[in-house]
């Protein structure tokens, strides 16, 4: 899975987050399921160059949120999705929903022709 | 990093003055700069040219000595080093040199003989990975061989302090990735501490775990990478804001009807009277907005 990972240190977000945030979409996109495995932090580190310790307050925090499971002396898992877990895809758009609105805002693009353009590229794919 | 360690490399209020030549007003190259560097920490060092960032590691390493304050070296005074505490310090500066008329092998059997750690299988993995030949003369290397180099004569021992003066800048992507792993093993598994200076903030935002910012001689911000990622900001604001009191204001420009304001302390989606627009910034544009 390490391939599907990517961090741009020069965005103005932690890498940490970064890091958080891709593998929540990827949980939820159903790229890994529960009970893949996980690539070690080490793994992960020096496969995007970045610090260690960065990866693993990433990974800290998918383990206290549930995300993931960590095994003593093994390799950390997917956890199984509980029921009442709402994170849906939908709210993982949200951040680009916002970026977005505000754009077509500055651009005084009216909500209809902006739905006319997501429904139209929709559509072409 | 607990801070109930002892630090590796402490700085306490120490200044360094140098006369200017020619006449009688001298420079401040160090302003009353405190910082600790606890094991496993990776400070990455940033500032202009002239700002202060060679003099700071000279006078940890006691090439120079300080006008005031103190600098614990291993918990020593830099300018009396005793010889377990100098070889446990890897140094590379900016221009590395020495070793004239050696060839690469001969020039590192002799430094290998004053390091009683040498690890001679991590140096001849870093001449494969470096392709250096050894048979080569040092003077005939180029800037980034003779850097690859200085790199494994510091670092082949596992220096407790590690400190690299630019230390990559001619080296090309790929070394320059591999190396900064390198250094997060030294720093983690061997619970040493790294201080490096480097223009290149992309490298820094990736292998540093703290940012230490020196503008003229001042140490204006020491802080966790991510920390500091969340907490400076920058701030567009009205004339007539009231600014809360938590912020920490480190610049500020005024234009005709707002200011902006460079600052840290901030929490997440500050909301005040008069608050414009606020953005997060990356390093580089961090420095800009510092040094406008």
């Amino acid at each position: 899975m390490l391939e599907l990972l990517n961090v741009n240190p020069s965005s103005g977000e932690p890498i940490y987050r970064q890091l958080h945030d891709q593998i929540v979409r990827l949980i939820v996109g159903g790229q890994l399921q529960a009970e893949d495995v996980l690539p070690s932090v080490r793994q992960m580190a020096e496969f995007l160059a970045v610090n260690p310790m960065t990866v693993s307050r990433a990974v800290q925090q998918l383990v206290d949120q549930g995300w993931i499971e960590r095994r003593r002396g093994q390799p950390s898992i997917v956890a199984a999705r509980n029921c009442t877990d709402n994170t849906s895809g939908g709210s993982l758009m949200q951040p680009k929903v916002d970026d977005l609105v505000t754009q077509a805002q500055q651009l005084g693009v009216e909500l209809a022709e902006l739905q006319a353009l997501i429904a139209k590229k929709w559509a072409a794919k | 990093m607990q801070q109930n360690e002892v630090p590796i490399l402490a700085f306490n209020n120490v200044t360094k003055v140098f006369p200017l030549k020619g006449n009688k007003t001298t420079h401040t190259a160090l302003d009353q700069l405190s910082m600790q560097l606890y094991p496993g920490m990776v400070v990455g060092l940033l500032g202009q040219n002239g700002a202060g960032k060679s003099t700071l590691m000279r006078c940890a390493l006691g090439i120079l000595t300080v006008d005031s304050g103190d600098i614990k070296t291993l918990n020593e005074s830099p300018a009396v080093l005793s010889d377990t505490a100098k070889s446990r310090i890897g140094y590379v500066p900016q221009q590395p040199f020495g070793y004239e008329g050696f060839t690469v092998d001969r020039a590192l059997d002799l430094h290998r003989s004053f390091y009683v750690d040498w690890d001679k299988q991590l140096e001849q993995e870093w001449l494969k990975r470096f392709e250096l030949d050894v048979t080569q003369s040092v003077q005939k290397l180029s800037v980034g061989q003779r850097q690859s180099l200085a790199l494994i004569m510091a670092m082949a021992y596992r220096p407790t302090l590690l400190i690299l003066d630019e230390p990559v800048a001619s080296l090309d992507p790929i070394a320059r990735r591999k190396f900064m792993t390198d250094l997060f093993d030294l720093a983690l598994e061997s619970g040493s501490a790294v201080l490096f200076s480097s223009h290149i903030t992309s490298d820094l935002e990736r292998v540093a775990s703290h940012v230490a910012l020196i503008k003229k001689g001042k140490l204006v911000l020491f802080k966790e990478i991510d920390t500091l990622r969340e907490q400076v900001k920058l701030l567009k604001v009205s004339v007539d804001s009231e600014l809360p009191q938590h912020l920490d204001i480190l610049h500020q420009t005024n234009t005709a009807d707002s200011m902006l304001i460079l600052a840290d302390n901030c929490q997440s989606q500050e909301q005040f009277n008069g608050l414009i627009s606020e953005q997060s910034l990356n390093l580089e544009q961090l420095f800009m907005e510092l040094h406008r």
